[in-house]
């Protein structure tokens, strides 16, 4: 464990350091930052536009940085032979992927934090939320898009363990961007009318492919109408999807890790 | 007691365009306890790849490779070795003391007074709170010796350890591989610098192509000695009629100097010259010198496979090709 400890610190590090995820980052609070100027763009609505602005800037941030952190993860390690002075010490195949998986992870973590912050301090300086219990249901959603954004980090871990960063960038983006959108396309696809041709492949598909679509919680924030009926299942539900999905993306990217030459 | 390294008939193919090829080729070494071993060959001839093979980072294609009499790659050997990579990166934002807790933590070490004492050896005691970013290449170098000494190894793997160095730095790298032998560790180091070999390796293994081509302790691959026979006034064609097998020939503004073995006469190159109009300058009997047997097992070996010698070398680990001349 203290191997995996080390090797996730010291890519924290490097990670909170990177121009480019700096870069993106500052970007994605300048956005948070600005946001209630925007509301001039629909003053009927001007909250509900708001939080749907501010936290769709967070998630696609997050996205953004979650693929650019970790196309290079490992990629780097070899260009730069780091991973030759890690793998000649004591240290398993497994343990340096997982830790380099949980420091990209630690390192997402941090930077959704200070997004989901400054949103927070905007809403309150701006005196855009009604009470505290407002602003906790508005900051519980950066929790359920830290989880989605751990299993696409996931996804891109796998990927880097065969694929090139570039290559690997548009296929994390592509699941990434299937998973989130194409959701209802799939129900229709995989439905009991359907032929069966059509039905069995889509179906593979679509449990191959991580939902991430469910991870989008914040139409209960977004539009008041909208109530989730128990919150802490939803969470606990969601967090037991990512985990199997993660565990099972992890192990596919050891197995592949431990007969690749580095 | 076991050897530190041996191999049998290692093989390790890569599947190319034009084929199959063997970067490692039917390689045999025996490396002793408590040696400097100097592993040595022209870039392209499998060095680094025989180096990644023994540490397990790579697997070979066919044959057998142990380290400190265990199968190469076994997980308990590693914390025994360890390894200095040809131009090493360390993560820049780390100073040289949280890089050396960073490595010792792999082993599971903790003790922060040995990670400061190693960086004291090596003369980085003062610079330890400086970041990576701010050291030398020998700084880096240095710490890059030191952290791979964390775990007291008992077989060292250098590649190109003094590689880029000034004369300085070279100096102090090669009196710490001194002292690691006086400490009982065998060090096993691959390298370019023949001069540094020469100096402080016991026995040394050049290998053209994967396969090895020498191998024996240095006071017997260096027997005999070298005539080097220096002329002025000298033509292009004057130099191409003395090359052959055992002679290197330089040629430089009408300058040539001539290097044959001390088992034949002088007198018949010192003919051709002025017999050619050259001026002879000086003819000096000199002992062999690693640089002369690296040359001549490449080129014999070259030469008896039929390849072209002068060209560009294939390169198997990221470094550039150089030229081999005989």
């Amino acid at each position: 464990m203290n191997v995996i400890l080390a090797i996730a610190k010291t890519t924290l590090g490097e990670a909170i350091r990177r121009r480019v995820l700096l870069v993106i980052l500052l970007v994605g609070v300048l956005f948070v930052a600005i946001a209630p100027a925007l509301e001039a763009l629909s003053p009927r609505q001007e909250l509900t536009v708001l939080r749907s602005l501010t936290l769709g800037v967070i998630q696609l941030t997050s996205a953004v940085i979650a693929v650019v952190l970790t196309v290079y993860l490992i990629p780097n390690e070899i260009e730069r032979r780091t991973i030759y002075t890690i793998l000649s010490k004591p240290v398993r195949r497994w343990q340096f992927m997982i830790g380099k998986y949980l420091g990209a992870v630690g390192a997402l973590g941090l930077m959704m934090a200070l997004m989901t912050g400054i949103m927070l301090l905007v809403f309150v300086v701006m005196g855009k939320s009604k009470d505290v219990s407002d602003l906790a249901m508005l900051a519980k959603v950066p929790i359920a898009f830290f989880i989605q954004m751990s299993l696409l980090a996931a996804v891109s871990v796998f990927f880097s363990t065969f694929a090139s960063p570039i290559v690997n960038f548009f296929l994390s983006g592509g699941v990434y961007l299937v998973g989130t959108m194409f959701d209802s396309f799939f129900n229709v696809l995989t439905k009991e009318t359907q032929p069966l041709i059509v039905k069995i492949p889509a179906t593979i598909v679509h449990v191959i492919i991580p939902n991430f679509q469910s991870f989008n919680v914040q139409n209960s924030v977004i539009n008041p109408t909208q109530v989730i009926q128990n919150e802490t299942m939803l969470y606990v539900g969601l967090s037991v999807y990512a985990v199997t999905y993660i565990s099972i993306l992890m192990i596919l990217g050891i197995i592949v890790f431990e007969y690749r030459e580095v | 007691m076991s050897l530190a390294i041996e191999t049998k008939d290692l093989v390790k193919s890569y599947k190319s365009k034009s084929g199959t090829i063997n970067v490692v080729d039917k390689l045999n070494l025996q490396v002793e306890p408590g040696e400097i071993f100097g592993f040595l060959g022209p870039n392209g001839a499998g060095k680094t790849t025989t180096i990644k093979i023994l540490l397990g980072v790579i697997y070979q294609t066919s044959g057998d490779a142990y380290v400190l009499g265990k199968e190469a790659g076994d997980i308990e050997i590693h914390k025994q070795i360890s390894y200095l990579p040809e131009k090493p990166y360390y993560y820049e934002h780390m100073t040289g003391f949280e890089i050396m807790q960073f490595y010792a933590s792999l082993f599971g070490i903790h003790d922060k007074d040995k990670c400061k004492s190693l960086l004291d050896r090596v003369n980085l005691g003062n610079d330890m709170n400086r970041p990576i970013s701010q050291y030398s290449k020998g700084m880096q170098q240095r710490v890059g010796l030191a952290q791979s000494l964390l775990n007291d190894p008992q077989l060292l793997f250098l590649d190109e350890p003094t590689g880029g160095l000034d004369p300085i730095a070279h100096i102090e790298i090669r009196d710490l591989i001194l002292q690691f032998r006086d400490e009982g560790k065998t060090v096993f180091i691959s390298s370019h610098e023949l001069s540094d070999v020469e100096r402080i390796c016991d026995r040394v293994a050049i290998i053209n192509k994967g396969e090895v081509v020498a191998q024996g302790r240095l006071e017997e691959l260096l027997v005999g000695g070298r005539i080097e026979i220096t002329a002025n006034n000298c033509t292009d064609a004057t130099a191409s009629s003395l090359r052959d097998d055992d002679t290197l020939v330089s040629m430089n503004h009408g300058r040539v100097i001539v290097d044959i073995p001390d088992s034949h006469s002088p007198n018949e190159v010192v003919k051709t010259i002025q017999g050619a109009g050259g001026e002879i300058v000086s003819v000096i009997p000199r002992r062999k010198r690693l640089e002369d047997l690296f040359l001549e097992a490449v080129t014999v070996d070259n030469r008896a496979k039929g390849r072209t010698i002068g060209t560009m070398t294939g390169k198997d680990d990221g470094t550039e090709a150089d030229e081999v001349t005989a």
